[in-house]
């Protein structure tokens, strides 16, 4: 009788391990998705695009896309983490890992952002600068401000592309940003940050705004709106890349070549809803 | 003194039986402080806990949705478009499954090791000493080394590789396994302390009747151990659950769950997603979503299943009749084995 | 246990299913072992290299930590200095502010508390907290940030950091409500049902009859348990701490969500305002850079941040559990 039992345990015991290793295997072999990560800026953007790319291509399982700023994705798919990394700003030489190619997919607005209740109707490149480097402390200093005390700075963190981005166009090549500033990690966090704290001031990129919850004040006497991002005539507007290590390959490329090819009517509807589309 | 104040006494080993109304009138003014203090405090600690309890209730009840139950989430900033949900609360009970069901076993034989044989000694106090460790480390470090251990290639089976062939190293295989180890000292701790509950003559009379050590074990002493092996095996279960770093580091920020090929449940367990802690966490001011409305309703949730579990540790412990010792029962003083409950 | 066992030497291991089973659950055991072994030697061999590249320095002060891990990031090195450039100083501080804080008000808090639980609050009180505590316990720390962030932290943004206080440091840092002050009290409500149920425990278990001969002699009830209770208790009280700290230093999410999130050594002569001051404790700081980890200088350097907690907790855990084994003497099962 115990025989009896012990083989019929190690009968089920066999046959439920046997099960699970042809099941590994079998799994492994499907069809691979796509993994890609990096800019919080482009990551709305990115996410409908796989949407959509899963959606003309039923067989290819919809790309997973992930956040984490766009210095992370950039060396993620240097070391072969993903295989796809966004990158919302310009290529740096020297900071940058050799042998990534660049593609340009969109370009993006930046705006200038403060609470609801603080709506500067315009702020001039010498007062930005004043702001973001720390020289101007107080509201009572910056004209067209209703608000006294101290001014919150918003910015955010080291491996953003977009902080990168804000630097060079709005500050220039030499300015720094205060390291007093509050560094947030994405850019939502940036503007639920600077939507609930009066004194605040911060930058993020045009999508992010169009939720409401915070004010976008006009740079050097231009509004920042699509219209006027796509016209030119607003002078904050940064690129949109997708990385890849060596040129795209396989999955990769196929998907690049999708969001890129001119004449692409689904891509350039998505793009030019909150962005705006090169092609 | 008579039959109805012998009864009324309480029963010896516990508390003093004292009069009707503690007189404090005599006493010198450091201890009359003293013993006021003492009353401010434990009362202002039932009504912080009371007050902590109350404000998620009616937080949770202002914004928790039948709806919010059953849709999956979607990304979206806007509130409307952004979904319930689901998801997580499928991540939350695979991970916890997973993780019970690889810890529960292995507890249950290491406890029993560590209490019927325990040869060679020092064998045995170093593997104490090591579930302490265990018991105390970190959660973020245990994410940490999980990393490194699930990017092996080796190990690509458990999760997703990319297309060139990296090995992505983050699935609820990996969350799992290393919450496992979260609940194992829970587990051990328990089922050691029913064993040791237990009187010698239980052995004694089985091997009288001529059964080894291991039939002893497996059909004498575990049976009659259940209710502490459940204790513990609920307990590893509410540390499990609670638990954010593991999940924010070893399961990827998907919001729903991502299975990887097309077998029902290894694909999910390979796959990503997220859980309601993590949820919770996201939804915060600290994450993305601009959500604290979700964020309440997600963890009025949690709340409930923790509130659940609590109330199966008092059924067990209650069940067997333990006395109760000082007026505080057997469940309140198994706490100090779940010192690091849901911890960090 | 092992000590009752060894009168059973006759039947011990007799036959081949004795000995292969315990063989077997044996090596089960170690597998335990091994894990710990690998855990400590992997993540010391991954953060070698930071401590190799800076020394005992690691652990001292040397600028702005938020701007080291920048460098690293970018793969730009600050000026004079090599990748792994690291001073952790601001971090432990951080570290030490808050459960140091945090630990000392947990111990008045819970002496009183584990007091009153077991000698003056009445029965139907004792009752209702009871499973409040073990509540208490059982609660995620992830519930414990989020109402840190949206009530206690607006709470204190609002209404207790005034307008001049803020100014008064605004050239260096910003005052949002995420502080010391706000990680204290809420850590503190963490690590109380720990304190509170060991200290309890210990109280209840103390003989009958010491306390009853105490009182015999006139001494009178609160002094009783302070002479007697307490500091039979003492060891409890000892393991306790132990414990709690244990646990207070490897709190990430809550900490990471209410602290303040920026690498800032609050100055202790600012007086109050250093309470209102952000800080990032360790756990922290490794769950907040856990994403980039494919830069291996950011890596060494998180990895070596585990092994200073992974150490601490390690050496915090053994010596809790021996003095756990002290309570033993007098069957207080802790």
């Amino acid at each position: 009788m115990r025989v009896h039992r012990t083989l019929t345990h190690r009968t089920v015991i066999v046959s439920a391990v046997l099960a699970l290793a042809l099941a590994a295997p079998a799994s492994a072999v499907a069809s691979k998705r796509l993994i890609i990560d990096g800019s919080t800026a482009m990551l709305p953007l990115v996410q409908k695009l796989a949407t959509a790319y899963h959606k003309a291509f039923p067989k290819i399982p919809a790309p997973k896309v992930g956040g984490g700023q766009t210095d992370i994705g950039i060396n993620d798919v240097a070391s072969g983490r993903v295989d796809i990394g966004d990158a919302s700003r310009d290529p740096i030489v020297g900071q940058d890992p050799e042998g990534l190619v660049w593609s340009k997919v969109a370009r993006d607005g930046i705006c200038v952002i403060t609470n609801t209740a603080n709506p500067l109707p315009n702020l001039t490149q010498e007062t930005v600068q004043g702001i973001f480097t720390g020289d101007i402390r107080s509201w009572s200093q910056v004209p067209g401000s209703s608000l006294t005390g101290p001014i919150d700075l918003f910015d955010r963190e080291a491996v953003s592309g977009t902080q990168d981005a804000f630097q060079d166009i709005f500050l220039g090549e030499t300015l720094k940003i205060s390291p007093s500033a509050t560094q947030e990690s994405s850019e939502g966090l940036e503007v639920n940050a600077v939507g609930a704290d009066k004194s605040a001031i911060g930058f993020t990129s045009f999508a992010a705004t169009l939720n409401g919850g915070v004010h976008t004040v006009d740079y050097q006497g231009i509004p920042c709106t699509l219209a006027n991002a796509k016209s030119g005539q607003y002078g904050g507007v940064r690129n949109f890349w997708m990385v890849t290590k060596g040129d795209p390959k396989g999955e990769a490329a196929k998907f690049i070549d999708w969001v890129t090819k001119p004449g692409n009517l689904t891509v350039r509807k998505i793009v030019s809803s909150e962005w705006i589309a090169i092609h | 003194m008579s039959t109805a104040q012998l009864a009324s006494a309480p029963p010896s080993g516990s508390t003093i039986a004292r009069a009707p109304r503690e007189r404090t009138n005599s006493w010198p003014l450091v201890d009359r402080v003293g013993y006021w203090l003492c009353w401010t405090v434990g009362i202002s600690l039932c009504l912080i806990a009371l007050a902590i309890v109350l404000f998620m209730l009616i937080k949770g009840i202002s914004y928790l949705r039948p709806s919010l139950l059953v849709r999956s989430p979607a990304p979206s900033q806007v509130q409307s478009q952004s979904g319930g949900f689901l998801d997580p609360i499928e991540g939350t009970l695979l991970v916890a499954g997973l993780g019970t069901v690889i810890a529960a076993p292995l507890g249950v034989a290491i406890a029993a090791w560590l209490s019927e044989y325990a040869r060679p000694a020092w064998l045995a106090r170093t593997v104490e000493s090591a579930l302490e460790i265990i018991a105390g480390a970190p959660s973020v470090v245990l994410a940490l080394f999980g990393l490194l251990i699930f990017a092996q290639n080796f190990l690509g089976f458990l999760s997703q590789r990319a297309a060139s062939g990296a090995v992505y190293g983050r699935s609820f295989f990996a969350a799992g396994a290393i919450m496992a180890v979260l609940a194992l000292p829970l587990i051990v701790g328990a089922t050691r302390e029913g064993l040791a509950q237990l009187p010698d003559r239980l052995r004694e009379a089985s091997f009288a009747l001529g059964r080894t050590r291991a039939t002893t074990i497996r059909r004498v002493l575990l049976p009659a151990i259940r209710a502490d092996i459940a204790t513990g095996t609920v307990l590893g279960m509410g540390r499990i659950i609670g638990d954010t770093a593991i999940i924010r580091i070893l399961l990827g920020a998907a919001l729903t769950i991502q299975p990887v090929g097309h077998v029902p449940l290894i694909g999910a367990l390979r796959g990503t997603g997220s859980t309601l802690t993590s949820y919770v966490y996201e939804n915060s001011p600290a994450g993305e979503g601009n959500a604290p409305q979700k964020a309440y309703a997600a963890a009025f949730v949690l709340l409930l299943i923790v509130l659940f579990l609590n109330g199966i540790v008092t059924w067990l412990t209650n069940r067997g009749g333990q006395s109760e010792r000082g007026g505080l029962s057997r469940a309140f003083r198994l706490i100090p084995y779940w010192s690091r409950l849901n911890g960090p | 246990m092992p000590s009752r066992s060894l009168s059973y030497t006759r039947r011990w291991a007799t036959g081949r299913t004795d000995r292969r089973v315990e063989r077997s659950l044996g090596a089960l055991a170690v597998v335990v072992l091994v894990f710990i072994v690998a855990i400590l030697a992997t993540v010391l061999v991954k953060a070698w290299p930071s401590f190799s590249h800076n020394g005992l320095s690691w652990f001292g002060p040397g600028g702005n930590v938020d701007t080291q891990i920048r460098a690293m990031a970018e793969s730009k090195p600050l000026p004079g200095h090599s990748i792994y450039y690291f001073r952790a100083w601001p971090l432990i501080w951080g570290t030490l502010l808050t459960t140091i804080f945090a630990v000392l008000i947990a111990l008045v808090v819970s002496i009183l508390a584990a007091i009153f639980l077991t000698e003056f609050a009445p029965p139907p009180v004792r009752r209702m907290l009871d499973p409040v505590i073990r509540l208490l316990a059982g609660v995620p720390s992830v519930i414990y940030g989020l109402i840190g962030i949206l009530v206690i932290a607006s709470y204190i943004e609002h209404h207790v950091i005034s307008e001049a206080r803020k100014a008064s440091v605004a050239y260096v840092v910003q005052l949002n409500g995420k502080d010391v002050m706000t990680a204290t009290l809420i850590l503190t409500l963490m690590i109380l049902p720990i304190m509170v149920a060991i200290t309890a425990n210990a109280m209840a278990a103390v003989p009958l009859s010491w306390r009853e001969g105490s009182l015999a002699l006139g001494v009178n009830r609160w002094r009783t348990i302070w002479r007697v209770s307490l500091r039979t208790a003492r060891p409890a009280i000892v393991a306790a701490t132990i414990l709690a700290t244990a646990r207070a230093l490897g709190e990430a999410v809550m900490l990471a969500m209410v602290s303040g999130g920026r690498g800032f050594a609050p100055n202790l002569l600012d007086g109050i305002t250093a309470l209102f001051e952000p800080v990032r404790p360790l756990a922290a700081t490794i769950f907040e850079n856990s994403e980039g980890l494919t830069i291996p200088a950011l890596a060494h350097t998180v990895y070596a941040i585990g092994a200073v907690l992974l150490v601490s907790a390690a050496l915090l855990s053994l010596s809790g559990w021996a003095s756990k084994q002290r309570l033993k003497r007098y069957g207080i099962r802790a």
